[in-house]
């Protein structure tokens, strides 16, 4: 079987699902990802987008996070239709 | 005494239990060596004192912030005899986190299931006891702004105490794998007794296992075989990696949250009520849109500014009238001489200074702790973060820019709002720069006397100086003082919630007296201060033509208006405005107007009754910022053969630039805990100010243009 093909959560629309596949980056910033939720298999929703595209509001594990696409980035995560 | 420390999530209700446990009795200080805020309160139980410690809300345990660390240390340090760790019911999963990282602490921990009557709204049933029994914590069902539950969280902690109930020490389960490289850490470890007695090994070994920085670091220090211990703990998370084929902190992490799942799948039931609205998605529809959440939030804060200096100002005006009546009532009594003049210049202004800010500090507050406890501030972040982020700022800065168009006193305590200390410290250093209430009736004054046909338009390219000035310093501060890796902008959206009155009453007090307390010793020296530089010595000549000839055939009031402006020229600071006149004349000021700038320090609008006095204008009954007097200050100007428009317009450049009066620079010095701050500030605003004023004069003059 061919892995599934993975996107980075800084490249969907809102209104997608995804399910975590990995954190590419270290220190703080990856420490704090993981401690809010963004863990591997765990699935979230896009919700929206500020005026200029950035930061990006989803939800995960049942609140909602705020991020900026800088650090959407750093996930790599499957779109789940 | 026993002590309960009171730990949670930001946004777990936290404060709401705190307040329901300890009452009024509460304490507010700093933890020791940093400048994170310590509440701790004190409460009789039975035939024993409790003493209660608020712990700073976080997600994690992690070493990356101070509030973290503060935690942690304080745990490992005080050794409290018991946690409570406060949970958003309708949201365990996330909440569990913080509680396992408690536990493995290595002290008794019990877990608030807070907000529960939320929970069941939403249809979430929790098996309890089914819960407590895998998790080996006990758990109380909690619900904070009504202060059910408080009375058994106590009683369940004595039990823990006395040893009635087991203690939830229990090790962890995060696995066989890590538990068996936990274990391989332990051992080597425990080499060091010593070590041994100060530390949970336990918690050191999984710290080692997420490579914590601040436990390597306790282990390079303090452990009697750091070299060995920390390349055991190489070899055992190499052994993890290779195994999970992750890095060894995340392992740690997803086992963590793995555990929680498991645990909640056996004693957590969902039932999403039929039509149970998301209030927060519908409002946050609205005011997090693309395109309205900025208009919506500047309207927010228009709001808040409008209530705080709608109901502040009008205050804050009886409060300076207040002042005034007991100046002239002193003056009515009292001989006249330097002692009266002590007390009414000196101390009643100096105290008056202090008290006038107060209501706009109490205002401003109020309208702050609603947009925080209702869950709309970090939204605001949200919609404000982009344009902020240009300059190396965090959306939350935002709120001390705003605050400090009103006075930068509040401005600077605001800053608050802010967790990261580096945002915090940037946002604090530039925030005075914009046009204070203060500052206004200066400007506005010049401006009308220099720009009669432009007023307007002058005024608010002025305005906009300090804004662009803000920003400019802070990416330049961003980029060469405070570089390095920005901290993460990850944060939660709270849901959306009805603030307690409670709660924004106590925060407005705190914030109110803390205020009045602190700065208010700092401005009241200060303030004599200044009088003092501005009135000694006293003039000698003065005081002759006082008894020999003016009192008896002129009216007092004006040999008193010429005896002031004598008195100034001949003080420390009127010698002060002489001395500088050789650097300030390359902006075209005269040492009238370098005096005036000095008496500003003690408050911007003193610079118009400085000069209304050096040039003999009795003040006006109505106060010394009148508009009438106001005008003629600005006549007088107008009219002096030394001055032109491109002076006035110098002047203004440097009045909205340079140092911040005393009163903000005392709370600089307050807020982030060293004079070094003030001092800094005080010198690059200088510094600043009077570079630009200078370049402005000179290609002025050069160019001949409005000489």
């Amino acid at each position: 079987m061919t892995p599934k093909p993975t996107h980075l959560l800084s490249q969907l629309d809102s209104g997608q699902r995804f399910t975590v596949v990995k954190i590419r980056s270290n220190g703080e910033i990856r420490r704090r990802l993981l401690d809010i939720g963004f863990i591997k298999g765990e699935t979230g929703l896009v919700l929206r987008e500020a005026l200029l595209k950035d930061p990006i509001e989803l939800k995960i594990k049942g609140t909602k996070v705020s991020l900026r696409r800088s650090e959407a980035k750093m996930i790599e995560v499957e779109i789940v239709h | 005494m026993l002590r309960i420390a009171l730990a949670g999530n930001p946004n777990s209700g936290k404060t709401c239990i705190f307040n329901s446990l300890t009452g009024q009795r509460q304490h507010i200080g700093n933890y020791p060596g940093v400048t994170v805020e310590k509440k701790s309160g004190r409460i009789p139980y039975g035939d024993t004192i409790i003493e209660i410690v608020d712990l700073p809300g976080t997600y994690s345990l992690s070493a990356y912030s101070l509030e973290e660390i503060v935690s942690r240390d304080f745990v490992l340090h005080e050794k409290p005899d018991v946690i409570i760790d406060v949970m958003d019911s309708t949201n365990l999963e996330r909440h569990l986190y913080l509680l396992l990282q408690f536990q493995e602490l290595g002290v008794p921990v019990i877990g608030a299931l807070n907000m529960s009557d939320e929970a069941r709204e939403k249809g979430i049933e929790i098996d309890v006891e089914q819960l407590q029994r895998i998790l080996g914590i006990p758990l109380v069902k909690t619900v904070g702004n009504r202060g059910i539950g408080s009375r058994e969280l106590l009683e369940t902690a004595m039990r823990l105490i006395h040893h009635e109930i087991p203690s939830g020490t229990r090790h962890l389960n995060y696995g066989p794998e890590l538990e068996e490289a936990h274990y391989g850490i332990i051992q080597s470890l425990r080499r060091d007794p010593e070590f041994a007695q100060r530390y949970s090994l336990h918690w050191t070994a999984i710290k080692l296992l997420e490579k914590d920085g601040d436990a390597i670091r306790k282990i390079e220090s303090e452990h009697a075989h750091p070299d060995d211990v920390l390349e055991t703990a190489t070899k055992i998370r190499s052994g993890i990696e290779k195994h999970f084929g992750e890095d060894s902190e995340i392992v740690v992490g997803e086992q963590r949250y793995g555990y929680i799942r498991g645990a909640l799948k056996e004693t957590l039931k969902h039932a999403p009520k039929e039509n149970y609205l998301d209030i927060t998605e519908k409002i946050d529809r609205l005011v997090l849109n693309r395109y309205l959440g900025i208009p919506i939030f500047l309207l927010v804060m228009f709001a808040i500014y409008q209530f705080t200096f709608a109901l502040g100002n009008p205050a804050s005006e009886s409060i300076s009238a207040f002042f005034n009546w007991s100046a002239s009532q002193l003056q009515a009594t009292m001989p006249t001489g330097p002692l009266l003049d002590f007390l009414t210049d000196g101390i009643i202004k100096g105290v008056g200074g202090v008290l006038v800010f107060l209501p706009l500090v109490v205002f401003l507050f109020l309208g702050l702790s609603f947009l925080e406890d209702t869950g709309y501030m970090a939204r605001a972040a949200f919609v404000m973060d982009k344009f902020f982020h240009i300059f190396g700022l965090h959306g939350r800065s935002f709120i001390p820019f705003m605050v400090s168009t009103g006075c930068a006193v509040p401005g600077v305590m605001s800053a608050r709002v802010l967790a990261n200390p580096k945002d915090r410290i940037v946002t604090i250093m530039v925030a005075p720069f914009m046009m204070c209430g203060a500052k206004t009736p200066v400007i506005a004054m010049l401006a009308a006397a220099f720009f009669p046909q432009n007023a307007a338009v002058v005024f608010w390219s002025i305005w906009l100086l300090g804004w662009v000035s803000a920003f400019v310093t802070a990416l330049i501060f961003r980029s060469a003082i405070f570089k390095g890796e920005q901290t993460p902008f990850v944060m939660e959206l709270p849901p959306y919630r009805v603030p307690t009155l409670r709660g924004i009453f106590q925060h407005v007090w705190e914030k109110s007296w803390e205020y009045v307390k602190k700065a208010g010793t700092v401005i009241l020296a200060a303030s004599v201060i200044i009088w003092f530089a501005l009135s000694f010595p006293r003039p000698k000549t003065a005081q002759n033509d006082e008894i020999d000839t003016q009192r008896i055939e002129t009216e007092y009031t004006v040999s008193s208006a010429d005896g002031a402006a004598r008195t100034i020229e001949n003080s420390i600071g009127g010698r002060l405005g002489h001395a500088i006149e050789p650097v300030l004349q390359w902006a075209g000021f005269d040492w009238k107007i370098g005096v005036s700038l000095v008496a500003g320090v003690a408050a911007k609008e003193v610079i118009i009754s400085t000069l209304g006095i050096l040039y003999g204008i009795e003040e006006s009954p109505a106060g010394p910022s009148a508009p009438e007097s106001d005008l003629m200050v600005g006549d007088y100007l107008k009219r002096d053969p030394h001055y032109s428009p491109l002076m006035g317009l110098a002047l203004m450049i440097f009045v909205i630039l340079y140092v911040p009066c005393i009163a903000t620079l005392a709370m600089v010095r307050k807020e982030l805990g060293s004079w070094k701050w003030p001092l800094f500030q005080a010198v690059y605003t200088l510094s600043l100010a009077l570079f630009l004023a200078i370049l402005v004069f000179q290609i002025g003059s050069l160019l001949g243009l409005g000489v």
